[in-house]
């Protein structure tokens, strides 16, 4: 049986997840026996139109990479959103709470705003334009992760992503709470697959791997209440990563 | 079996002796404002005076992960057999109670080869509690002492231990403290004391009834207004189970290598709270809402478990699911009580 084929291709991201993968070192050695990977713009100067797996980084936010996005899909058997950027839209959904884009665009380009590459839509995940058939989340990906979704997927397992929230990770490694220090954490409602580095670092989840399939919203304010803490407080934390 | 007496001073030799010796020995430390059982290399830093840890001992007998078995895709597997022998110092009577009912659950009809290999290699030092923590209620349950399953039992009198060894293996470890003398009648009696006292006063949340009563509670229990009241602040993040001395549950899942031809099956704690937990082939989750997740855990604590292993309550009051619940309605007292109110 021939490798399976496999292209990566970024989208509008700091190209940081890309470099996870990168980080892999030496278990590249082992990725590349198993996969042909075809092109990689990070990693190689090759192209190509032929894969069977195409992974994506970044979102998307410009018509024309709509348009690259489409012909990515209809050329790939499996496509692959990777890291918080193509799986929800991430950092850059920031803008999406913007009403006037172009002052968006004036403020953070100046006069330069108005080039023609620099003409974007609202920040889109991936699967707000294509079908995606799974997501690997984070913000970056987590190596180990990726690594373990590449290798169920080549062998037709369907790959474990976890759909319970960071909790059950964080009080496995008996991190302190951050609600004890009273703190919004958003560990609650986002999912986990991280191991919990940030409340082990002692900060709060920030929720980069986005919000479990069915988080308990009702219950924020009556939460909060108990921590004198707010339902705004919440939902500014949302604002960085879950932004609409 | 003898009962002896050290001071703190030889007590501590000991440790430090223990820890220099190729015995892994794991002991409760401070981490951070709290308290986590975790490997010693000091003696200095064992604190048998704290509250509670953050996880029971339990992590030590079904750890957060392990690997059952070793495979080849579509070819043999060799069963992972785990052997590392160890000390365990500072269990609480309460998480002594709880290691002691995995024993019977894991050793009943299908024997667990993982857990039983551990169990067995484990030397188990209880201490009575020194310090209450804030939401024990290990009083309420009869569990502020126990009499079995550990090979030594510790007791802090003020200046000395009480030292009682158990088994065999408990009494070939106290022969190695240099100072230990008989205990007097008078050490015997303070012992009895602190153990009174605890009795007394592990006692934070006051169930209003024998727990032998919660089964014939819960029978009745089932459609309460509690458990829909409770489950709608639930963020189904199992802080409860994952915390509690007693929750076993484990999933299980397949991790291929590089190779693509040889893997591992991984066993890891889950927990009845969290959504997908009654999920089945065909995407069928026969628990799929909140309130239901959220009764399940108060029955298996207080009925179904219990019908498992001679009516044993499988809730020792240790209070760490009150503590860890973001949402404050895990409290098993407050719930078992208001079942009583409208009952």
């Amino acid at each position: 049986m021939s490798k399976p084929r496999v292209a990566i291709f970024d989208f509008a991201c700091c190209e940081g997840c890309q470099l996870q993968i990168v980080n892999l070192e030496e278990e590249i050695l082992n990725l590349i026996d198993v996969v042909d990977v075809v092109e990689w713009r990070e990693a190689m100067s090759e192209q190509s139109h032929e894969y069977d797996i195409a992974i994506i980084e970044g979102s998307i936010t410009r018509e024309e990479d709509a348009k690259r996005l489409e012909v990515i899909r209809s050329r790939a058997k499996i496509l692959i959103a990777l890291g918080a950027c193509a799986t929800m839209g991430g950092l850059n959904k920031l803008k999406n709470n913007f009403d006037d884009l172009n002052e968006v665009r004036e403020c953070v380009y100046g006069k330069d705003g108005q080039m023609p590459h620099l003409n974007t839509f609202k920040t889109k995940a991936c699967d707000e334009v294509v079908e995606v058939d799974f997501k690997i989340h984070g913000c970056p990906i987590d190596a180990a992760e990726f690594a373990q979704i590449i290798r169920s997927l080549l062998v037709g397992k369907t790959p474990f992503v976890p759909d319970y929230p960071v909790c059950v990770e964080c009080k496995a490694n008996e991190n302190i709470c951050r609600y004890e220090y009273d703190e919004v954490c958003l560990g609650p409602i986002i999912r986990a697959g991280c191991n919990a580095p940030c409340p082990a670092a002692g900060r709060e989840c920030f929720g980069c791997r986005g919000l479990v399939d069915n988080p308990n919203v009702e219950a924020a304010q009556e939460v909060m209440d108990k921590y004198n803490l707010t339902v705004d407080d919440l939902k500014q934390k949302l604002v960085l990563f879950n932004s609409k | 079996m003898s009962v002896s007496t050290v001071t703190k001073e030889q007590f501590k030799s000991f440790v430090a002796a223990l820890v220099n010796s190729d015995q892994k020995v794991v002991g409760v430390q401070a981490k951070d404002d709290k308290f986590a059982f975790g490997e010693l290399t000091d003696a200095d830093a064992l604190r048998l005076d704290y509250d509670v840890t953050i996880l029971p001992p339990k992590k030590y007998v079904l750890p957060q992960k392990e690997t059952l078995m070793n495979f080849e895709v579509a070819g043999a597997a060799k069963t992972v057999c785990p052997d590392e022998k160890m000390v365990l110092l500072g269990v609480h009577p309460y998480d002594m109670v709880a290691i002691n009912q995995m024993d019977e659950l894991f050793s009943q009809g299908e024997y667990d080869t993982h857990y039983m290999n551990r169990r067995d290699n484990i030397t188990i030092i209880v201490c009575d509690v020194v310090t209450p923590s804030e939401n024990v209620f290990a009083s309420s349950m009869n569990t502020a002492t126990c009499d079995s399953g550990y090979d030594i039992l510790l007791t802090d009198i003020g200046d000395r231990f009480v030292v009682e060894a158990a088994t065999e293996k408990g009494e070939a470890l106290v022969k190695t403290i240099n100072g230990a003398k008989e205990a007097a009648a008078a050490d015997t009696d303070k012992r009895k004391a602190v153990q009174e006292k605890n009795i007394a006063s592990l006692n934070k949340h006051t169930l209003e009834c024998k727990p032998s009563d919660l089964p014939d509670l819960l029978e009745k229990a089932y459609d309460h207004p509690v458990w829909e009241e409770k489950a709608k602040l639930c963020y189904s993040c199992g802080s409860c189970n994952q915390v509690c001395p007693t929750c076993y549950c484990f999933d299980v899942q397949d991790e291929v290598n590089w190779d693509l031809k040889t893997g591992s099956r991984c066993r890891s704690w889950d927990g009845c709270l969290l959504s997908n937990f009654a999920t089945v082939a065909g995407n069928h989750n026969f628990r799929e809402n909140r309130a239901d997740r959220f009764r399940h855990r108060l029955y298996r604590k207080g009925k179904y478990v219990p019908g498992k292993i001679d009516g044993q309550i499988a809730c020792v009051g240790c209070g760490r699911c009150i503590s860890a619940c973001t949402s404050k309605i895990a409290n098993p007292v407050e719930i078992y009580n208001t079942l009583m109110e409208k009952a």
